[in-house]
């Protein structure tokens, strides 16, 4: 019988039990690869294979669990000589008897951002894998042990690109309910049901004794079968093996069918006589059948929200209308994005719209940096946002977790491109009530096409739960009887659909005077008549405190906890006040001088003594003449040891936010930019330490530099290509290790190699001058203070 | 698994060094920021480790571990003169010190520096905990100070030839790079040498700092001032 066939017979189905330790028994030393054992010993792996079949296992796993091309190069084999064999092998032992697994473990390296192996790089290495295997004959594909969902994502798309095998899927879990990476079930079972897995469940990790806890939450969120595969409970601290019996191992993992587990095996320290006796206690027992439901909800790789009470988009990492986001996007500077991220969630954000489109920048690498960069700072799930279905595609592949796609419409066009997409990486969507005659104007035409959409998603396997309907607001100074159609529509998808609802507030109060008091007001409406996903605009304190309030008032904040966390010490002004939102100069009293500030270091008042001076002095004298002498003076105390590291990054955040100021006056009348002249910075190739070039880059900018930062483990045609387009006529790059200066000659001669102009500074723990000369940098600089000096000798 | 070790506290004067500041110079503001950061750290990671004991053999070109791997070169051979044994660990403050420190970088750097600098104090009391741990395990016994790639002529090629021997990716979550960076990255490998008889006594100097080419002191030509 098949894999799925098995499943379907809703009775437990048995795996196999340990591999290593059976391996290790045999003669395999520690530290060993225990894949070699395929060509080496293959009469072992027959016999363990046997003795799992002999004592009932359905299913065995192919001595697979590392051969991929990354750990095998260690023991000098490929995927080629060893995954057919291995495959072989069980497929001998098996015949007639059982089906085999191709196993798939993790590659032995992290993925980024912990890690350096990128995404797809991953896929491939597995893809790899998942080809060999198919082709030698695996019945179904397992892949286990994932600590980063990342990585299970990798597997399991490769395993669906690269194959028609049926896959499982198993984590290993801490005590904490975890994985190393921060992993809950919650997330691994909304991501990788989404992603098509056929079963997916729990290895390694523990003992049955502490599956319990994992096995409910992985019931909450997934209609799959449940795969458990324990170890032989919790190693002892000597390191002889493991504290459980078989007895109590097969009792206590076997009465887990009746929480609805349907698949079980062992993991580490469980050999056949474990496997013989959980058989025995499996027999005549029926795997619990619970009718399970799973809430509409999103999440990221470590935190799921579900949909269950009013949760805010934030809606600032859009372009639209921001002069500053869009130089950021021009310059490829994603640490624009990632502080509007951190304030968001920090305002009470719950999911992070993203959207980077711009006509002059290549949309879908930006999308790509900047959802990566994201999920490195953040915990809050993302809603990828573009008009560009080959955009969404990108995005979607490298987002960990279950994303929300903005959006599909009701065209024929937007359906067949965009919901294939959200059906195969497993999002949910925004189906925006409109088509090709624009907004129908009644709530019923808007209805219409939110039926027209849900059908489409269905038909495709989408679940119900997972389309959310925007049913668009219109400006209500241009037509004022719209809002009523937008809620009475928005009332009726909830109500008659049953599905959640969606809408982006701001644009109600556009063209009117105190919008603040339109929008709060707009989206209180709103939440009343069933919206469950605002857009907005969360640094705004009254949209939140909307937000606050209806949760207070509709009894989901209970105990009214949230709300008086929120506001138990706050003076709050319900009053409009007539000017614009800037709040006003003089906030520090006008006290102190800027010169002064930065000096001090008082990050805090910086802005306000900047605007302070720009109301008497131009941007640019106040940048030649003020921050930039008190930033030298700062600088010449730390050479000479009067201030330290610290107080030099302090006095630099100052001027940061003095700078912030200027660059927001100068873009508002269009006045040039403070560029002295524009640096390119990198970490290179294979090295990750990057917290000092982040520190010059601070320094850099704050002398009025234009820092192109390309971030840590940069491949050095990424240096290259990045001084060609901005025409750099600096370069600086660090490396922290030994084993990376190498990737930094390379990026060297590689700069010269392409006849580029530019001077190389470098820096970094191992540097010394006379390395720096022998590769050929034009400079060595010692700490970031002397990058600054750098700069000005190169550029002036 | 060995027995989990908890850090409780960090030697604020360490951190202080580590951000490039002289203890006993740093302002009121500075060390109070360290103090917070430090509890910050501790909140958030999750200390492992994994140990296990090895033969050890001194041949031409290095020492063999008796699992056959050769530690190469002169430096760690002459470090285990004496030593019959050893035990090699590794230890990691887990991915969400990384996680943390990135998510100050992106916003305020005095407090990743802070954090960063806590995390590089934080790994090495893990590592002193663990190494008294295992002297207790040793009673009667002598030892060396305990030794890393990156020491000497000890290569860092080696990173993960060691992870392998201690199943450190599946026990600990530790993995090393493809260029033979420790992934996280508050992360150590070492190896503590054990002898029966008493050895010469051997300082920890600025040889076995994990600031060691990097210190800001001696790239100024000084000296943090700890033997």
């Amino acid at each position: 019988m098949e894999f799925l066939e098995l499943l379907k017979t809703g009775r437990p189905v048995l795996l196999d039990g340990g591999m290593g330790t059976m391996l290790q028994a045999r003669g395999l030393p520690v530290g060993a690869a225990p894949e070699t054992a395929a060509l080496e010993h293959p009469e072992w792996l027959r016999e363990i294979h046997s003795a799992y079949l002999d004592a009932g296992s359905q299913i065995v796993y192919a001595n697979t669990f590392g051969a991929n091309r990354e750990k095998l190069a260690h023991c000098g084999r490929t995927v080629a000589e060893v995954v057919p064999a291995a495959v072989s092998v069980a497929r001998e032992a098996a015949r007639g008897r059982g089906l085999v697994a191709l196993d798939v473990g993790p590659i032995g390296q992290l993925l980024e951002p912990t890690g350096t192996l990128e995404f797809e790089q991953a896929v491939d290495i597995f893809a790899e894998v998942v080809e060999a295997g198919a082709a030698a004959g695996a019945d179904l594909i397992a892949i286990e042990t994932m600590t980063d969902l990342q990585e299970a994502r990798a597997a399991l798309l490769a395993a669906r690109e690269h194959s028609s095998l049926p896959v499982l899927v198993t984590m290993t879990y801490e005590a904490t309910g975890r994985t190393f990476l921060g992993c809950s079930p919650a997330c691994a079972a909304l991501t990788l049901e989404g992603l098509g897995a056929d079963a997916i469940g729990v290895n390694c990790s523990l003992g049955p004794r502490e599956m319990p806890p994992l096995v409910e939450e992985l019931l909450r969120w997934t209609t799959l079968p449940i795969v458990l595969k324990p170890n032989a409970g919790l190693p002892h601290p000597d390191g002889s093996g493991y504290d459980i019996s078989p007895e109590e191992f097969a009792h206590s993992l076997a009465a887990l069918a009746d929480l609805g587990v349907q698949v079980f095996g062992g993991c580490c320290g469980t050999t056949p006589e474990y496997i013989a006796l959980l058989r025995r206690e499996l027999e005549g027992r029926t795997v619990r059948r619970v009718t399970r439901t799973v809430p509409a909800a999103v999440c990221s790789g470590t935190q799921a929200v579900p949909i269950d009470r009013v949760r805010v988009i934030g809606e600032r990492i859009n372009p639209t209308g921001k002069k500053l986001m869009k130089e950021a996007l021009r310059r490829g500077d994603v640490d624009y994005m990632l502080n509007q991220a951190l304030a968001q969630t920090e305002a009470g954000a719950d999911i992070l719209d993203v959207n980077v489109g711009l006509p002059e920048i290549d949309e879908a690498d930006m999308m790509v940096r900047t959802v990566k960069a994201l999920q490195g700072v953040t915990d809050a799930p993302l809603q990828l946002d573009s008009t560009d279905p080959k955009v969404l595609e990108r995005a979607l592949r490298v987002y960990c977790g279950k994303a929300i796609v903005n959006s599909v419409n009701g065209e024929a066009e937007s359906l067949s491109a965009i919901l294939p997409l959200v059906k195969k990486y497993g999002a949910a969507v925004v189906g925006l009530t409109l088509d090709q005659g624009g907004i129908p104007k009644s709530a019923e035409a808007r209805m219409e096409v939110a039926r027209r959409i849900l059908e489409r998603a269905l038909a495709l396997g989408i679940r119900r739960e997972d389309v959310y309907i925007d049913c668009l607001t219109l400006t209500v100074s241009a037509e004022q009887e719209g809002a009523a159609q937008t809620l009475t529509a928005l009332r009726r998808v909830k109500e008659e659909l049953g599905l959640k609802t969606v809408l982006g507030v701001s644009n109600i109060s556009f063209g009117l005077p105190a919008r603040p008091l339109v929008n709060q007001n707009f989206l209180t409406m709103a939440m009343a008549a069933g919206l469950d996903l605002p857009i907005l605009n969360p640094n705004v304190d009254t949209m939140m405190a909307a937000v606050r309030c209806y949760h207070l008032l509709t009894n989901v904040d209970r105990d009214a906890r949230e709300f008086i966390a929120a506001y138990g010490n706050a003076a709050v002004s319900t009053s409009i006040s007539g000017g614009g939102a800037a709040p006003a100069a003089s906030a520090s009293g006008g006290g102190r001088g800027l010169a002064e500030v930065v000096e001090a270091g008082l990050k805090g008042e910086a802005a306000a003594a900047a605007r302070a001076l720009l109301e008497t002095r131009e941007p640019m004298d106040v940048v030649d003449h003020v921050l930039i002498p008190a930033l030298d003076k700062v600088g010449a105390d730390f050479e000479q040891n009067r201030v330290f590291l610290p107080q030099l990054i302090q006095s630099a955040g100052a001027a940061q936010a003095a700078f912030e100021v200027i660059r927001e006056s100068l873009a508002q009348r269009n006045g040039g930019s403070v560029s002295r002249g524009t640096v390119v910075l990198a970490t290179v190739k294979g090295d990750i330490h990057d917290i000092g070039k982040n520190i010059v880059k601070v320094l850099l900018e704050n002398y009025g530099y234009t820092v192109v930062d390309l971030g840590k483990d940069v491949d050095p045609s990424a240096v290259v290509e990045a001084v060609r387009r901005h025409a750099a006529p600096l370069v600086g790059l660090s490396a922290l290790m030994t084993t990376t200066l190498k990737s930094m000659a390379e990026t060297i001669s590689m700069l010269h190699d392409a006849g580029l102009t530019c001077q190389i500074m470098v820096g970094g723990a191992v540097l010394t001058p006379d390395y720096a000369r022998q590769i050929q940098a034009d400079f060595y600089a010692r700490d970031a203070k002397e990058s600054v000096d750098i700069a000005k000798r190169v550029i002036g | 698994m060995p027995l989990p070790i908890s850090l409780t506290d960090l030697q604020i004067d360490e951190v202080l060094r580590y951000m490039g500041t002289p203890p006993d110079r740093a302002e009121p503001a500075i060390r109070k920021l360290a103090e917070g950061c430090a509890r910050e750290l501790l909140g958030v990671v999750r200390p492992r480790w994994a140990a296990r004991t090895f033969e050890l053999t001194p041949e031409e070109g290095g020492v063999r571990l008796s699992s056959g791997l050769l530690l190469p070169g002169e430096d760690l051979k002459r470090h285990l003169a004496g030593c019959r044994r050893a035990v090699l660990f590794c230890a990691t403050l887990s991915a969400q010190a990384d996680a943390l420190i990135r998510r100050a970088e992106s916003g305020d750097m005095l407090r990743a520096l802070a954090l960063d600098s806590c995390a590089t104090a934080a790994v090495e009391q893990l590592c002193d905990q663990i190494e008294l741990e295992l002297q207790r395990q040793f009673p009667g016994c002598f030892f060396p100070f305990r030794y890393s790639p990156g020491y000497g002529d000890l290569p860092l090629t080696l990173q993960s030839s060691l992870l392998a021997l201690l199943d450190a990716p599946r026990q600990v979550g530790l993995c090393a790079s493809a260029s033979h960076i420790l992934t996280p990255r508050k992360s150590v490998t070492a190896i503590l040498g054990v002898a029966d008889h008493p050895i010469q006594a051997s300082v920890r100097s600025c040889l076995g700092c994990p600031a060691h080419d990097g210190c800001q002191y001696r790239k100024s030509g000084g000296h943090c001032g700890i033997s």
